[in-house]
């Protein structure tokens, strides 16, 4: 059975479908099957980061409304192996995800994948809702800003009173916070939250932390999971948090200001 | 056990000041009515179970006897516990239809309110939930009002922006943050045991003796018995670790504890 996880903020603009797509990148490169579903029906925006929109064929909509089946519709990555995308459709709006069909269809992948990666459209209407309703687990994107804090604090009540494992009686999914487009600069010059500032708030663990980079921007240009890019600091950030999210202990990369040499400082370099 | 019969009485009658909700209709119409109500019940779906109010349906008195008595059903069926019609051509008209079923008509002081007075004990406040009964000082005796039992309710997850806890007929306890956006309601005390960022309103139905404590204050609003002070008005000094809120007179202090 896979585990399925849920990629969501509550705020748009903050790194859902870059992260989506490098968690799932991540897991797939470590030899997980894995699969990755765009739940922002109406928008569409993981087959460009993924690089594969011009091979869409079916969607997600199509698979609920049995016009065509999982096989015809998954997206296998070219680049890495165990790797699928369910694009989303953009033609149809997000009243098209039944709460029976998003069941039907997750079961039918559960059998096939070890994980299933929900990337959750912003907001907290239908489409946020039904992609966080059979996950196991969330991992919540936040931006160090006051509003985007809110935001996800607002999710995370909703994922401990609306999923399904809570419905059943069961205990509240474990939700886990990666921090994004993080600047340590910015952070020494209180224009943004720290760390801390934000654990203190949110109260939950710390999945990672993935600096403010150009290289995510390059990557999405390039229809490219920026994990791919293995040279830059947002790749190895998204690196070490997929690294965690299997269990594994590793510290905390790019969260300090870069130190700068004694000629750096003399010249203001 | 035989008590002696000039020892003990069997029972006292007494009059008691209580603060009551008045549910007022504007509209008899039962699809407005029931979005209304459905409305309501999203916001504060703990604070509607059971709330014993006064329903008050002068403004919709000329909807004819079986349009009301559709609206009695509504209400009820939205979670409410009716303990008394408004007095006025309205209710009467109803109890003349049929009175069966149908709450006592009580008569009440400000708006809509005729001649005779059917509670003893006096007025009882309506619609201002936030002004309590002033003359209320004694904790045992004040409070909520048809709640006997008082278990404190306890909270061990961080109460988020959007949720709302209400612990009714009792006190709260928090032992986990509590975000901004959050609201905890309780008839009695609240404590957090942890940031309280969000609102805490405590003696929500008058228990003008409700106290708050948190672990550190940095809250949006505070409210004891109705009384309340918002973020703006809580100076920095205020803020801080330990606080306890308590209401004297009309004014919140907070202090260090």
């Amino acid at each position: 059975m896979a585990r399925i996880v849920v990629v969501t903020s509550g705020k748009g603009g903050v790194g859902k479908t870059t992260t989506s797509a490098a968690i799932a990148t991540g897991l797939a490169q470590r030899g997980h099957r894995t699969a990755v579903i765009d739940f922002d029906v109406g928008l569409r925006n993981l087959d460009l980061i993924m690089g594969c929109e011009r091979r869409v064929v079916y969607d997600f909509v199509n698979v609920i409304n049995g016009d065509a089946n999982l096989k015809q519709a998954l997206i296998r990555d070219k680049r890495v192996e165990n790797l699928y995308i369910l694009p989303a459709s953009q033609t149809r709006d997000k009243e098209a995800l039944t709460e029976d069909g998003v069941e039907r269809v997750l079961g039918e992948m559960a059998e096939e994948f070890d994980y299933i990666i929900c990337d959750s459209p912003a907001g907290i209407e239908r489409g946020a809702l039904m992609a966080a309703y059979h996950a196991d687990e969330a991992v919540v994107v936040t931006n160090p800003e006051v509003s985007s804090v809110r935001d996800s604090d607002r999710i995370l009540g909703i994922l401990a009173s609306k999923t399904r494992k809570v419905e059943q009686g069961g205990d509240p999914m474990p939700g886990r916070l990666l921090l994004t487009r993080y600047s340590p600069e910015r952070v020494e010059r209180g224009e943004m939250l720290s760390i801390e500032d934000v654990g203190d708030i949110l109260a939950i663990d710390l999945l990672g932390v993935i600096p403010e980079s150009q290289a995510v921007l390059n990557a999405s240009n390039a229809g490219q999971p920026v994990i791919l890019d293995a040279e830059s600091d947002a790749g190895q950030a998204y690196d070490d948090a997929v690294g965690r999210f299997l269990g594994e202990d590793r510290p905390l990369r790019f969260v300090d200001v870069p130190k700068r040499g004694f000629f750096g400082r003399l010249f203001g370099g | 056990m035989s008590a002696s019969p000039s020892s003990v009485q069997a029972m006292e009658l007494k009059g008691r000041m209580l603060l009551v909700s008045v549910l007022r209709v504007h509209d008899a119409e039962p699809h407005n009515l029931g979005n209304m109500l459905a409305a309501r019940r999203d916001e504060a779906p703990d604070l509607m179970r059971d709330m014993p109010i006064v329903l008050d349906l002068q403004p919709v008195a000329d909807a004819g006897d079986a349009a009301l008595r559709a609206v009695v059903q509504q209400v009820r069926a939205a979670g409410f516990r009716l303990i008394g019609l408004q007095d006025g051509e309205a209710a009467q008209a109803l109890e003349a239809a049929d009175a069966a079923g149908l709450p006592p008509r009580l008569a009440m002081g400000g708006r809509g309110g005729s001649g005779e007075v059917a509670l003893s004990e006096g007025r009882a406040r309506r619609e201002d939930p936030s002004a309590a009964a002033p003359e209320e000082r004694d904790s045992a005796a004040s409070g909520a009002p048809v709640a006997v039992h008082s278990a404190t309710r306890v909270v061990d997850q961080p109460v988020r922006s959007g949720q709302q806890v209400y612990a009714r007929g009792g006190d709260l306890l928090v032992t986990a943050p509590v975000s901004a956006g959050a609201e905890l309601l309780a008839d009695g005390h609240i404590t957090v045991l942890g940031p309280l960022r969000g609102r805490a309103l405590a003696g929500v139905r008058g228990l003008v003796t409700a106290r708050i404590f948190c672990r550190r204050l940095e809250a949006e609003l505070l409210s004891i018995g109705g009384h309340y002070r918002i973020a703006e008005d809580i100076t920095e000094a205020e803020r801080g670790d330990n606080r306890l809120v308590t209401l004297a007179g009309e004014s919140l202090n907070i202090t260090e504890s």
